[in-house]
């Protein structure tokens, strides 16, 4: 069982404070869909108000196009996996698992089936006997998803559920929880400060800060085609470099861009309507700056710190001007720090950043 | 402190030897009237007559304790005590529950202001309202009841307050998780939160049990009828006719008698009783 | 267009229902109609009539009432400050947790969870003259007998010896609770800088418990300031009413000599001395505990 999800204008303000303001957003029946952002941006307060943990102050939310923000919490038939898990820490596993079932009224026989069927999905058939504190992290957690599991919403809502496992777990569970998605077919909603999870896990992402969505789309679109500045800094690691422009003007099809750090670069992109250089920026990522062959043509970097993570070097230097800039290279670069290098860009992986934060990209890619 | 070899502690003045013999030496003082009282409890009435000192020589005797049981009167303020106590616990713990509950968890129209005003009630003393109180009971005829005794400290705002503290200390996803699997206000009380405070109502009933149990004040008042006595004005009132007829002896097996209970009570829970004093008052 | 789900109903306020109207029968309703007495001649017989504020005069101005105020004053001014000192002494004699001193604070503690009788019961055998055991004692060492609960000045004594005995048990406790919420790192800071034992306890440990010194002595204010029991049981408030404290004169003229209107003056004055400690124990309680953490 599936169901699409629509928020409409929705706002939530406590007091004359305004934790979201104006959110619109559809998710389709069975998408994955992830809340990613900085701590504070309003992502948990969104999915709680789904849930209708929080009040919506103003708009509507849908669930299979019935209206749900009227409803208690236990009537709008989703299911949520808390960050702590919050598992009933004086009922079994089982008991746990059956409590949803038993206040909706459901035959005990059926509730048995469902129990069984998520603790064999689970691999957790063995523990349904044991009470919370007798199991580990990673079992804890499995026996919340089991819990959301057997009441078969409409929806899943996961609130940061990976947060409190070890890293290694952390990395297991994500593919299972990927693998458990594509077996059940349901809408699932997913918030993480993680953008690894935000990036592995869904269908869409949703990157929020400061009390609005600053973006929607598939994490390719995300990675490749950042909306704002504000997405093109936040996802991405190491984060993007930012390059002061001092002019840009067309020249034929392409457009060319005067900056202080790497001199005039020529971009495969159209002068946007009413653009203004003053205070706009380039941005490139790391791995499309690459170092050249010592002596050939390019731009002046140097070396200042060098981080090596075996498959490949990152190389954290400055610009001539002074600008920060850092640049990935293979494995097996030997740069030290202090080392003067040429770098080359990928021009046509340029994005061009106006004052307000809006991005334009190159066609293509 | 020391210059021996010893390993090195943080809080060397606390806790030290010399202090803790200073408090030996106090706990010898502290314990010595309770000995005294013992010790005439197992002497017979007519060795007493012949000065106390007798105390400090044989013979011993259980009699005094013998006579306690031929004395019925005793184990009817013995009776009314328990059901008072009793009583008043159960109150306190059902009423402090629910409010509790609602207090930290439920959101309703003016529920800080009302519960600012609950914390008020804790400031008010009892003498403050006993005149008015003794003529309330007085109009429905309750004095020298069981209800009469009862009700008066079942409006303690202790009770609340702590069991807010209480509830307020349970993570709130797991009422969150209930609320999201479609169980009633009253069932997650009953059946998630109920259960996780039931160390609290331990620590809570026994407090009020041994407050119940101890009360002077408000029996004195409400019970003048000897049979409606609890044991804390019964023995009360057998010390003004003091050492006449009953005799030293007699008496002192009487207070040893009496505080057997509450000692029994305080030693298996004395955690507990610990929690309450001093969770009520500090934070 | 619907309203959206609050999580705030009124329903949810049918929890405190039960409490509240305890709370509101038997402690605010009793609270006015107390103030209504004090404004009103009253006897067992008949309906009250309005004498504003005669009542309040009438108990200022009665001799009995000022020497119990000075009574209850003097008890006070000598009882919580020997509770603070020994409490705290104790508490931090005892502050580790070892066999030793968890024995001794149960059993500090434990002359609290008796009742008045028995406390009063026990301290009677200790001061009684001739049987007592101080007579004994003084007796054995051959000093002169002092009667303790029937001289004036010794009576008052006596009572506040009982009582000190009877509280000692709570201040002891609240200490403990708050020393042991120091954090050990401050110590462990202290040692490295080499401070002295002494240093330590007056630099460290008694600032970062200043507070719960305060709250302590204050519900102690309070506590004996209600003194009732110890001083009706062990002296009758005698000898002429040198040892007579406020409750026992609301008690006195309320339920022995009935005039009901006098005695709901006279509480309403001791709510208001107690008011105001319990109004400086909110204040210290809901302040930011400064410095320390």
């Amino acid at each position: 069982m599936s169901a699409s999800i629509e928020i409409t204008n929705v706002t939530k303000r406590y007091g004359a404070l305004t934790v979201l303001s104006d959110i619109s957003l559809a998710i389709s029946a069975g998408e994955f869909i992830v809340f990613l952002g900085p701590s504070g941006c309003g992502k948990s307060t969104l999915l709680r108000m789904i849930a209708g943990l929080e009040d919506v102050t103003e708009g509507t939310i849908s669930v299979d196009g019935v209206r749900v923000d009227t409803l208690p919490p236990g009537k709008r038939g989703v299911a949520m996996v808390f960050q702590s898990y919050a598992l009933y820490p004086h009922m079994t596993v089982a008991q746990n698992m059956s409590f949803g079932l038993e206040n909706i009224g459901v035959a005990k026989a059926e509730i048995e089936k469902r129990v069984r069927f998520a603790a064999d999905t689970l691999e957790i058939a063995h523990l349904l006997d044991r009470k919370p504190q007798k199991l580990s992290g990673g079992q804890r957690q499995r026996v919340a998803i089991g819990r959301a599991i057997v009441k078969e919403p409409k929806a899943f809502l996961f609130d940061e559920p990976l947060s409190n496992l070890d890293a290694a777990l952390r990395g297991r569970t994500r593919l299972e929880l990927a693998q458990l998605h594509g077996r059940l077919g349901s809408t699932m909603v997913f918030v993480t400060h993680d953008q690894v999870e935000a990036m592995t896990l869904a269908d869409r992402i949703v990157i929020m800060q400061d009390r609005r969505i600053e973006q929607i789309g598939t994490p390719m679109e995300v990675y490749r085609r950042p909306a704002t500045r504000f997405v093109a800094a936040f996802v991405g690691s190491p984060a993007m470099n930012f390059i002061p422009i001092r002019d840009a003007v067309m020249n034929g099809d392409r457009l060319s861009i005067d900056t202080a750090g790497l001199g005039t670069v020529s971009v495969p992109l159209h002068l946007p309507p009413g653009f203004s250089p003053e205070g706009a920026e380039l941005g490139i990522r790391a791995e499309d700056v690459s170092v050249a062959a010592a002596g050939a043509p390019g731009i002046a970097l140097t070396a200042e710190v060098i981080e090596r993570l075996g498959d490949r070097t990152l190389i954290y230097g400055h610009l001539e001007d002074g600008t920060k800039m850092t640049v990935e290279a293979d494995g097996r670069n030997a740069t030290r720090p202090g080392d003067r290098l040429t770098i080359v860009l990928d021009t046509s992986a340029l994005h061009l950043f106006d004052k307000t934060g809006a991005a334009h990209h190159p066609e293509g890619d | 402190m020391s210059t021996e070899n010893t390993t090195y502690r943080p809080e060397s003045l606390t806790a030290n030897r010399p202090l803790l013999w200073i408090a030996a030496f106090l706990s010898i003082l502290m314990m010595a009237p309770v000995a005294w009282i013992v010790g005439l409890s197992i002497k017979s009435n007519q060795d007493l007559m012949l000065g106390t000192e007798t105390v400090f020589q044989l013979p011993y005797t259980i009699a005094n304790y013998i006579n306690i049981l031929h004395s019925s009167q005793a184990f009817g303020w013995f009776f009314n005590s328990l059901v008072v106590a009793c009583g008043q616990t159960l109150g306190v713990l059902v009423l402090s529950s629910l409010a509790g509950y609602a207090f930290a968890r439920l959101e309703f129209p003016w529920r800080r202001t009302l519960f600012v005003i609950v914390l008020f009630g804790l400031a008010v003393p009892e003498q403050a309202v006993i005149i008015a109180r003794h003529q309330m009971f007085n109009w429905f005829g309750l004095h020298n009841s069981y209800i009469g005794l009862i009700l008066p400290n079942l409006s303690s705002a202790f009770g609340v307050f702590l069991m807010t503290q209480f509830f307020r200390a349970i993570p709130k996803e797991i009422d969150e998780a209930a609320l999201l699997d479609n169980a009633s206000q009253f069932r997650i009380f009953w059946k998630i939160m109920l259960p996780l405070t039931l160390p609290a109502q331990a620590t809570l009933g026994i407090f009020t049990f041994l407050y119940a149990w101890n009360d002077y004040w408000w029996p004195l008042i409400s019970a003048t009828r000897k049979e409606m006595f609890t044991l804390t004005i019964g023995i009360a009132s057998s010390q003004t006719n003091f050492a006449q007829s009953e005799g030293l002896g007699f008496l002192s097996a009487q207070a040893v008698f009496a505080s057997l209970p509450v000692l029994i009570v305080y030693l298996i829970f004395q955690r507990h009783i610990v929690t309450a004093v001093s969770g009520g008052a500090v934070k | 267009m619907a309203e959206s789900y609050r999580r705030s109903h009124w329903k949810n306020g049918l929890f405190v229902l039960p409490y509240l109207s305890v709370f509101v029968v038997l402690l605010v309703f009793p609270l006015a109609w107390g103030v209504w007495l004090s404004l009103h001649k009253v006897d067992l017989f008949g309906p009250g009539r309005f004498v504003g504020l005669n009542n309040y005069v009438r108990v200022l101005a009665d001799p009995v009432f000022l020497q119990a105020l000075r009574n209850s004053v003097v008890f006070v001014a000598f009882s919580v400050p020997t509770l603070v000192v020994l409490g705290l002494f104790l508490a931090l004699a005892l502050n580790r947790t070892t066999r030793a001193t968890s024995f001794f604070r149960g059993l500090f503690f434990s002359s609290s969870v008796l009742s008045v009788t028995i406390v009063t019961l026990i301290w009677r055998f200790v001061f009684i003259p001739g049987d007592g055991l101080m007579a004994v004692l003084f007796e054995q060492v051959g000093l002169p007998p002092i009667g303790f609960l029937s001289t004036s000045g010794w009576s008052l004594f006596s009572v506040g010896v009982a009582t000190v005995w009877w509280c000692l048990g709570l201040p002891m406790m609240l200490f403990l609770a708050a020393l042991q919420q120091i954090p050990s790192d401050l110590y462990e800071a202290a040692a490295l800088d080499n401070a002295s034992p002494l240093r330590v306890l007056t630099r460290i440990t008694l600032p970062s418990i200043a507070r719960t010194i305060m709250l302590v002595a204050i519900i102690q204010i309070v506590m004996q300031f209600q003194l009732f029991g110890q001083a009706q049981l062990m002296t009758n408030g005698g000898p002429n009413g040198t040892s007579r404290p406020l409750v026992m004169y609301i008690y006195e003229v309320g339920f022995v000599r009935w005039d009901v209107g006098k005695a709901a003056a006279a509480s309403e004055i001791l709510f208001l001395i107690i008011l105001c400690a319990a109004m400086a124990q909110y204040v210290i309680a809901t302040r930011k505990p400064e410095a320390s953490e």
